[in-house]
């Protein structure tokens, strides 16, 4: 089970590492996204948003990999997943009522770094690594770690 | 730092094991320091790697201005210009739609067939009439309005000190982009409105790149001047 798990930690944060440099090297694109979901207004917290979201899922990426504060790397995952599946969520059935067709037909760059997808694939995608990182958060993975709990030695 | 729970001896824990309660709250708060510390180190390494980073964004930029300053008096002059007068058109009623928004922000519209003549306009030659491209240096390679410069705002110091000048000595300035949603022309236009280029001289050809190459009209590949047109293009 927990060689499982320690799969799942370096499946989670490659794709963290990959999903952010994509965005990170093209920031503008990203920057463009993260405006049409109209969470912020002002341009410093706008352009501060989409230039550090990227370089900030790498980071907890290379956390997962390497196995340094897994528990907190994974809450942090989950923080990122959570609001953010749900703000794709309320664009995708604005989307859906705008154009009037089936809600699994509805499709379009999110921003994750994958260019444009389907909604229902994404929503499935993005349960399952919010599975992936609540399992994460039960201890397991623990194997081949380099610091698994900053503040414990274990 | 330290844990909360580093003044425990491993003694003490072997004598007294703690309650399930209060080891789950002690593993609780250890996780939530962990959070604390991986969040704060994480944005400021992600900062650090944005202004690092070539591609990086510049914070304090406004890269999507609402419209041009004191836009009255360029919009009031927008009947008497010379674009106006050489090439008035009936604009469809989704163009009229389009015209508005972009009068609102103090801009105005270009359609394909004024963008066409003033294309053909002997002014052009002269650099009197100037097209800029405001998409990314990708796009641009690919294939721009012949003659056209490339001003992508996003990286405006880099190519406002080529621009400038050009927009300075001209009469008329068209400003493009994909086409369709895309509003970089519009922001491109504010930019160097904002650097100093008097909004009457601005017009933003709305049908970018998609309507000119999906008329047929002339397609120049590489840099500015390469004379790299495709015979497929008139």
């Amino acid at each position: 089970m927990d060689f499982a798990a320690v799969l799942g930690r370096w499946f989670l944060g490659a794709l963290f590492v990959y999903m952010g440099l994509s965005k990170a090297m093209e920031p503008v694109e990203f920057l463009k996204l993260v405006r049409e979901y109209q969470l912020v207004q002002h341009p410093l917290l706008l352009n501060s948003l989409a230039a550090t979201l990227p370089w900030f899922e790498v980071f907890c990426g290379l956390l997962l990999i390497l196995g340094v504060a897994v528990r907190g790397s994974a809450v942090m995952l989950l923080l990122m997943l959570i609001p953010f599946t749900l703000v794709v969520l309320q664009r995708a059935l604005a989307m859906q009522a705008e154009l009037s067709i089936p809600f699994c037909a509805v499709k379009f760059d999110c921003g994750c770094g994958a260019g444009e997808v389907l909604i229902c694939r994404k929503l499935v995608e993005n349960g399952a690594l919010i599975l992936l990182s609540l399992w994460l958060l039960t201890g397991l993975g623990r194997r081949w770690s380099a610091r698994y709990s900053l503040l414990q030695a274990e | 730092m330290k844990s909360p729970d580093a003044g425990h001896s491993d003694l003490a824990d072997a004598c007294s094991p703690p309650r399930p309660s209060a080891a789950r709250n002690a593993r609780l708060k250890v996780v939530g320091w962990e959070c604390l510390i991986v969040a704060v180190l994480g944005i400021v390494l992600a900062l650090a790697a944005n202004g690092i980073s070539p591609r990086g964004l510049r914070l304090t930029t406004d890269y999507f201005p609402r419209s041009i300053q004191n836009a009255a008096p360029a919009i009031a002059g927008a009947t008497q210009s010379p674009v106006a007068d050489a090439t008035a058109v009936a604009l469809t009623p989704a163009e009229e739609v389009l015209a508005a928004r972009l009068q609102a922000k103090g801009l105005r519209l270009v359609t394909s067939d004024q963008a066409l003549q003033l294309f053909r306009d002997p002014r052009r030659e002269q650099e009197l009439i100037v097209f800029i491209d405001a998409r990314n240096d990708w796009n641009y390679q690919q294939g721009h309005i012949p003659g056209a410069l490339q001003f992508d705002h996003y990286r405006a110091a880099d190519y406002l000190a080529a621009v400038l000048p050009l927009c300075q000595t001209a009469d008329l300035i068209v400003v493009y982009c994909t086409g369709g949603d895309c509003e970089d022309s519009e922001f491109a236009a504010i930019f160097l409105n904002q650097a100093g280029v008097p909004a009457e001289k601005l017009l933003v050809y709305a049908g970018g790149m998609a309507e000119w190459t999906t008329r047929g009209l002339p397609v120049e590949i590489g840099a500015r001047h390469s004379g790299n047109v495709p015979p497929d293009h008139p």
